[in-house]
């Protein structure tokens, strides 16, 4: 019942556009019927299953009664049959309600990751306010969480349904009884949570000391080179040894509040089973109960602790699912940063800043047209970051004060999103490489043949990554090109941006992280691959280096939000002493 | 598949006989904690044997015509079982997670020692990620399955043997019956143990590359939007995360499956313990009431072996870290040479070093040779891929080359031994690292005897101790993952600081100064001027105002040394760093 069948299945299709849930209750119900069908089957598998577990000590005391204290073996051989067909019951029902219910969970989790990954990669951002690692962790935890509504919405049923079969059995045996073993055992287990959400609380304290030891070794093996060179590997393994030794001590003290609680807990549930006993027996002493009644009513009060402890557990599945679902739907219903306009971008972009006012930018001017590059030396870095974000499109129109940035005589926010990109490529500083090949990486901008690719790489002053590994080209880039030196990175992604060859290139500090003779060499090529571009490609590249400016047509010198200076590398450096500070070194 | 450097080798993880081995002989250290929480735990489950015990005995009394004084006696000793049995139970479960916590600090520990101790060349080898996995992931796991799982596993295991102690104890023909599910129970795990591992294996890689899928499209959004490579990652997260969805989902059936198997053995012991009790009874050979507590007995043990099953899937991956951390531990300790040697003097001397990173790459160092007198300072200048930063590391004994000799203070690097080569030379590489905790532990880690005093000191001769005071809380500022953030500038000078505190006779700077931009690039060369003074210096020179400063230029190409001299005298001979001197002033 569980391969193939189903088609096409929920998910298969990424793209499925769905409504975007306003609040937790919409997602939440959401979740539920765009899995109805697993997740009814879930239910009412589990509900039986629950049952049959119920129905256990039941059958074991009829079997006494029934068989074992008459002797009557056609007596034995109906029990024996009943057990067998509860046993093949309770099984299967076990076995496809939690199949359906884990698919219902898996689906919904993948549905979420998903939509999320989608929400947090839109070309036109989002406002939720949520910083780079919590975005992360919304979109792998919460996403999982969230999904675990499914099986407490499925336990709860469940959980209840085996509650009131039980309450019918003891009811059914005798009332009093059957109202005493009722109130009795949510009353034990009422008492008992006020201990354990304090001893939750101090566990938990105390395994965030076991945490941070854990944090502490990653974070010591992380600098293990910086370690090496400093020679400090000993006095980094003392350290850890401290640390685990705390939380050694932490996680002892936490257990002995854990082991005082599962003590009380278990002592209760036996004082309680004492207490059920003595009245039953006193019962059945009176000839109130049978013999097989007795032990029913003793296994049920035994059995009733399960599904009540459940229940509260499913309250505790609800809370931490609500929490991520919250989270989700900040991130789901954050409004785009920006609000892009559909207008294409002319075929000459000549990009133009007119009095623009922004963030830390006051009333700044700057023109670049086709064929020409532009130097900026900002002694602020915000300035930089402004610039960068008015030129990629991601500039909230609403906060910029005064002026406007236009490509092509088009108003930036009036452009069409992809357009504007396909047109204005902005490298920015430390880009990140992605996970895959070498390849794979510098094609992400073009799908021109190989020989572009090596002569993007030539420029970028590159070739070494090439030429120094066995599969060349096809060479593995891993996870945030955690296998390539911070110069081969930074010169990785500026090929990257050249193999693109976009109309108009944006360099934020492309060479900080390589020596002064590559720097000379990128410079050359930098400019001899913008210059071989037909039509010839503008270039603006924001840097302090001299190998950089004083290739550039001319340079604006941003300080304090506008623009101080304006003129070629060598006259600004003759002629204005503030300039020649910044950038020679 | 997820992306991995082919250079790059796995640590090794352990036999499963090794693994034991390693765990025992922790049991073994750990004195009589171990036995002692075994102990106690069995007899708070053999006390969770007499409350069915007496019910049997109460049915029989009841049968027989007993009084009310039978039931009140029965209550009170289910009661007093209770309240010791809540005893044991309690303390049990404190000794066991005890034991088992003291068992896994000194594992983690050793593991730790391990990695940190790691010889030079292992470390280059190694995946960085693989020992992040070790010392991270790997002790979470096996922590969270000895300190959640680790008690209620052996609580488990305990009621089982004392169960069945119990119900032989009963009729020895009762403890047989419930017997018969045993065969049950081996079939059913023979069945599924060993399908289920490589299943559990590749949930944990499909996982993985869930993850990395996601965090490397979330991480770099920017680059995503910029490239318009939004529909690409999303669709990859979207791909890996049904692949991780499919195997998840084909686990959990087999898991089911294996649920089922332990059903019929719980179905096929309950109705044997019946059927004998029923033959039993009839023939007067036990009483009603002890087959009544043989069922309930067995029924009993319902719990936990379902729990035993159930959570095996996080034994067993508790199982498989272990075997990974014990691998960690296996890895061979760096040795001391027999007859260390005390370097003379300050001096480096390189004689015909050669050095390839690969079979077919060219050599990154070829026959240099190079003296550097004591207190001297010498300036590498070169193109990326000249062999700078190979020199700088073989010289600090981080990169031992393919041929030829190095020797510190006259004495070969391999008689200086590890810890006398750390105290001797010193590397502040381009990997700057600013490690989480307060900005004085981080440079403690230098020297771990320095007073506050010291450590501003060392922040004073590099010009870092005014930005230091202005922080938060001075040198009680968290810095580091998750603390206040430094910039590049701030993490390179403390880098600095913490050598000054170090105090070694030799310093290798390797340092890319050029992120903290110009003006901090020019602080931070008056920083390492002073920081170095004194003291033989070796610097990769990355601006040639590094090198102007320098006693001598050393101009490295290709691996070789191309030229050499005071930076005046090459400047006048018209040799290659001439034109790169013209070029870069020319520039400037």
């Amino acid at each position: 019942m569980f391969k193939g069948g189903r088609a096409p299945r929920p998910g298969r299709d990424g793209r499925v556009s769905t409504p975007v849930p306003p609040d937790v209750r919409a997602l939440s119900r959401r979740t539920l019927s765009r899995n109805r069908r697993d997740v009814a089957c879930a239910t009412v598998l589990h509900s039986l299953h629950q049952l049959a577990e119920a129905l256990v000590p039941v059958a074991i005391g009829v079997t006494i009664d029934q068989a074992v204290a008459t002797g009557d073996p056609g007596a034995l051989a109906l029990c024996v049959l009943g057990m067998v067909v509860l046993f093949t019951v309770l099984a299967l029902a076990y076995r496809t309600g939690a199949r359906f219910s884990v698919r219902a969970v898996e689906n919904e989790a993948h549905l979420l990751r998903v939509e999320a990954a989608r929400r947090a990669l839109d070309p036109r951002g989002e406002r939720s306010g949520l910083r780079a690692g919590e975005l992360l962790s919304v979109a792998t935890s919460d996403a999982e969480q969230a999904s675990l509504y499914v099986r407490a919405w499925v336990g709860l049923i469940a959980m209840g349904t085996a509650i009131t079969a039980t309450t019918v059995a003891l009811l059914a045996i005798d009332v009093p009884l059957g109202i005493g073993v009722l109130v009795g055992v949510p009353l034990m287990m009422f008492l008992l949570r006020f201990p354990a959400a304090r001893i939750t609380r101090r566990s938990e304290a105390k395994q965030a000391t076991a945490a941070g030891a854990t944090a502490l070794a990653t974070d010591l093996v992380g600098g293990l080179r910086v370690l090496m060179g400093m020679g400090a590997r000993t006095a980094a393994a003392d350290r850890y040894r401290r640390a685990s030794g705390q939380a050694l001590t932490a996680s002892v003290s936490a257990a002995a509040s854990n082991g005082v609680y599962r003590g009380m807990v278990s002592a209760a549930g036996v004082l309680f089973l004492a207490a059920v006993a003595a009245v039953a027996g006193w019962m059945a002493l009176r000839g109130r109960l049978s013999i097989g009644e007795l032990i029913t009513v003793v296994g049920l009060a035994q059995f009733l602790a399960e599904p009540v402890q459940g229940l509260g557990i499913v309250g505790q599945v609800f809370a931490t699912s609500r929490a991520s679902a919250r989270r989700l739907v900040r991130l789901l219903t954050a409004p785009a940063a920006v609000a892009p306009g559909g207008r294409p971008v002319h075929a000459e972009p000549v990009v133009a800043l007119e009095g623009v006012s922004y963030r830390t930018l006051r009333g700044v001017d700057l023109t670049l047209a086709p064929g020409e590059t532009v130097g900026v030396l900002a002694t602020d870095p915000r300035d930089a970051e402004a610039l960068l974000d008015l030129l990629s499109g991601r500039a909230v129109p609403e906060e910029v004060e005064a002026g406007r940035a236009a490509v092509g005589g088009v108003p930036v926010h009036e452009l069409d999103l992809a357009a504007l990109r396909t047109a204005v490529l902005v490298e920015e500083h430390g880009a990140t490489l992605f996970e895959g090949t070498l390849r794979t990486n510098l094609a992400t901008g073009t799908d021109r043949g190989e020989e572009h690719l090596h002569e993007a790489l030539r420029a970028a002053a590159a070739e070494d990554l090439v030429s120094g590994h066995s599969l060349g080209l096809d060479r593995p880039v891993a996870d945030r090109a955690a296998n390539l030196s911070g110069g081969q990175r930074q010169r990785a992604a500026l090929a990257r941006a050249l193999a693109a060859d976009p109309p108009v290139l944006v360099l934020h500090d492309p060479t900080t992280a390589v020596d002064a003779v590559t720097e000379e060499a990128i410079a050359r090529g930098l400019a001899r691959a913008r210059a071989d571009r037909a039509p010839a490609g503008a270039t603006l590249v924001v840097a302090s280096s001299p190998a950089l400016l004083a290739r550039a047509d001319r340079v604006v010198v941003l300080e304090e939000g506008r623009v101080r200076a304006l003129g070629t590398h060598t006259d600004l450096v003759r002629g204005d002493s503030g300039y020649a500070e910044a950038v020679l070194r | 598949m997820s992306a991995t450097d082919e250079h790059a080798e796995l640590l090794p993880t352990a036999s499963a006989r090794r693994t034991w081995a390693v765990l025992g002989d922790g049991v073994r250290r750990s004195g009589w904690g171990t036995p002692l929480s075994l102990v106690v735990v069995l007899a708070g489950s053999a006390v969770g044997l007499v409350a069915p015990w007496t019910l049997g005995v109460m049915v029989d009394d009841i049968t027989d015509g007993a009084g009310l004084d039978a039931v009140l006696r029965a209550a009170v000793t289910i009661a007093a079982a209770a309240l010791a049995g809540g005893l044991f139970t309690g303390l049990g479960a404190w000794l066991v997670t005890r034991a088992g916590e003291r068992v896994l600090a000194r594992l983690r520990e050793r593991v730790m020692d391990r990695v940190l101790h790691m010889p030079a060349a292992q470390v280059e080898r190694v995946r960085i990620g693989d020992l992040l996995a070790r010392v991270g992931d790997d002790v979470a796991v096996v922590t969270t399955g000895i300190a959640r799982n680790g008690p209620d596993v052996v609580i488990a295991l305990a009621m089982v043997l004392s169960t069945a102690a119990g119900m032989t104890a009963l009729d020895w023909r009762l403890g047989l019956a419930g017997l018969c599910a045993l065969p049950v129970y081996v079939w059913a795990a023979r069945w599924y143990l060993p399908i289920s591992g490589p299943y559990y294996a590749r949930e944990r890689i499909a996982m993985g590359e869930r993850s990395h899928a996601m965090m490397g499209a979330l991480r770099g959004r920017s680059a995503v939007r910029a490239y318009r490579r939004e529909e690409e990652h999303e669709g990859r997260v979207s791909d890996r995360s049904l692949a991780a969805m499919d195997i998840t989902v084909s686990v959990f059936r087999l898991l089911t499956r294996f649920g089922s198997r332990l059903n019929a053995a719980e179905c096929v012991g309950l109705t044997m313990v019946l059927v004998t009790g029923f033959w039993l009874a009839r023939g007067d050979l036990v009483t009603v009431g002890a087959v009544t507590a043989a069922a309930l007995y067995f029924h009993r043990l319902f719990g936990p072996m379902m729990f035993l099953v159930m959570n095996f899937n996080e034994v067993q991956s508790a199982g498989a870290s272990l075997a990974r951390l014990a691998g960690v531990v296996d890895l061979p300790e760096v040795a001391e040479p027999e007859h260390a040697r005390e370097p003379q003097d300050g001096s480096v001397r390189v004689k015909g070093v050669g050095h390839r990173y690969g079979p077919d790459t060219p050599p990154a160092l070829d026959r240099v040779s190079l003296e550097i007198a004591p207190g001297e300072r010498v300036a590498l200048v070169g193109a990326s891929g000249a062999g700078k930063s190979t020199l700088a590391a073989v010289v600090t004994g981080l990169r031992v080359p393919d041929t030829g000799e190095v020797h510190l203070g006259g004495v070969p690097l391999a008689d200086l031994g590890e810890r006398l080569l750390r105290g001797h030379v010193y590397l502040v590489s381009q990997e700057t690292h600013v490690f989480a905790g307060t900005l004085l532990e981080d440079l403690r880690l230098a020297r771990p005897e320095a007073g506050a005093a010291e450590a501003e000191e060392a922040l004073e001769r590099v010009g870092a101790l005014a930005w230091v005071r202005a922080l938060p809380e001075g040198l009680d500022t968290v810095v580091g993952e998750g603390g206040h953030a430094l910039t590049a500038e701030q993490a390179q000078h403390l880098a600095l600081a913490r050598m000054v505190l170090a105090d070694p006779p030799v310093a290798v700077l390797d340092e890319a100064t050029a992120e903290a931009g110009s003006a901090g690039a020019r602080r931070l060369e008056r920083a390492s001027l002073a920081a170095t003074e004194g003291r033989t210096t070796l610097v990769v020179a990355h601006r040639l105002t590094q090198a102007q400063a320098a006693d001598r230029v050393v101009v490295m190409d290709r691996g070789r040394v191309v030229e050499q001299g005071p930076h005046e005298r090459l400047v006048a001979a018209g040799g290659r760093y001439a034109d790169l001197w013209r070029s870069w002033q020319g520039s400037a």
